[in-house]
């Protein structure tokens, strides 16, 4: 009788956790976005009501244990509340990934209504100018407030900070910050050079002695805060992360607003589409991508140049 | 007794997964472990073992003392309540 830590995903029947991005538009343009998302820039083909309801029944039919909605602003997917009810009510865990804006003391006290695992918050920084310089168009109290919300509402609050060059003397206030506003964890780890970073990188980029002083700050916040509120990193680097993938995916899919599927948000590559074919399709083109010489190419290629992250938005079809 | 709250169970082939969704930590089980979890929401530890009994060839009192430290082994991880 054993229960062993970690499961392969060549050995499931689906997927253990989906991570959809359910619109690609967003009322703020941030600097970093991997998406690059923003106002007015949601795809052209995103899924239509029918479509998405299709999508999460078949997630749902297929006891994916765990579901998370992000975007862009997913609170701005016209269907929203309907997708967050569907898959509560059929049980599934779900964590929402906002900017906060839109959580009012309605819409956090229907979340909790609901039953959502968790809200997940991105807070980059611990004062309005330098929140402001990342998240742009955004409204640093007004996230506050959201983040107050959902504590009030008694919703679960998980606070995620990107770095920067210019917000790394905030990150301990930031943790700080967390806590008292009843966040139970706080992640972050490196900031991608992808998406809109592409173009801000010069703004962004965080040396490699920076980053050896912010995680090291990182583990004293982890021991000030044990056993108060889980204050967790991810220190290795993509290339790094990646080679762990290619031996052992995770179970995880990510979809796109338009239901393409992607292998992992830090490769190009596209094993699916919800439009067209099933998610039992899709679970078996997935475990056989990471099988692609492609994929481990593209990786093998990342040692040489890791500019190369700046292509992952032109999808290359498995 | 029952699962923890942000615990999720799925059946596989091989047996099933326990997924604890706040840690995102997984763990598989093998077939005796997952009959276990399946009969964690119908009673307690003397219930589970003695369906249990019904179901697989037993030697002295191998299962109940199986079950039980697996059930410890699990409320230690926090992947049940009660």
């Amino acid at each position: 009788m054993t229960a062993s830590a970690g499961a392969e995903s060549e050995d499931l029947a689906a997927p253990l956790y989906v991570a959809w991005q359910i619109t690609n538009e967003c009322n703020l343009a941030c600097l970093h976005c991997i998406e690059e998302s923003g106002p007015g820039k949601a795809f052209a083909d995103e899924l239509d009501r029918d479509q998405t309801f299709a999508v999460l029944d078949q997630l749902l039919d297929s006891e994916v244990p765990y579901l998370s909605f992000s975007g862009g602003e997913p609170m701005l997917h016209p269907h929203f509340f309907a997708m967050v009810e569907r898959a509560c009510e059929r049980g599934a865990q779900l964590k929402i990934e906002t900017n906060a804006h839109y959580l009012d003391r309605t819409n956090a006290a229907r979340l909790k209504e609901l039953g959502v695992k968790a809200v997940q918050v991105s807070l980059d920084g611990a004062s309005i100018a330098t929140f402001g310089r990342m998240r742009v168009r955004g409204e640093f109290d007004r996230v506050l407030d959201g983040v107050r919300n959902l504590r009030d509402a008694g919703v679960p609050i998980e606070i995620n900070f990107s770095p920067a060059r210019f917000n790394l003397h905030e990150v301990d206030a930031v943790v700080d910050l967390a806590y008292e506003l009843g966040a139970y964890s706080f992640y972050t780890g490196r900031t991608m050079y992808t998406g809109n970073a592409v173009k801000a990188w010069r703004h962004l980029e965080v040396s490699d002695e920076q980053y050896v002083a912010y995680f090291d700050a990182l583990r004293a916040k982890t021991e000030q805060y044990r056993g108060k509120m889980r204050v967790y990193f991810h220190e290795a680097g993509l290339l790094e992360e990646l080679r762990y993938r290619i031996q052992h995916p995770a179970a995880l899919l990510i979809v796109l607003p338009n239901g393409l599927v992607k292998l992992i948000n830090a490769l190009p590559f596209i094993c699916g589409d919800f439009r067209k074919d099933s998610l039992a399709e899709i679970w078996a083109r997935f475990r056989s991508a990471w099988h692609d010489p492609r994929v481990a190419g593209f990786v093998d290629d990342l040692a040489v140049d890791p500019g190369r992250t700046r292509t992952l938005h032109q999808w290359v079809y498995l | 007794m029952k699962l923890a709250q942000y615990v999720k169970f799925r059946e596989e082939k091989f047996g099933g997964v326990l997924f604890e969704t706040r840690s995102e930590k997984v763990f598989t089980l093998n077939p005796t472990a997952t009959a276990v979890i399946r009969e964690i929401a119908n009673g307690d530890e003397a219930t589970i073992s003695s369906r249990l009994k019904d179901r697989f060839v037993d030697q002295g009192d191998a299962i109940e003392r199986e079950v039980s430290a697996f059930l410890a082994e699990l409320r230690q991880r926090g992947l049940i309540e009660g």
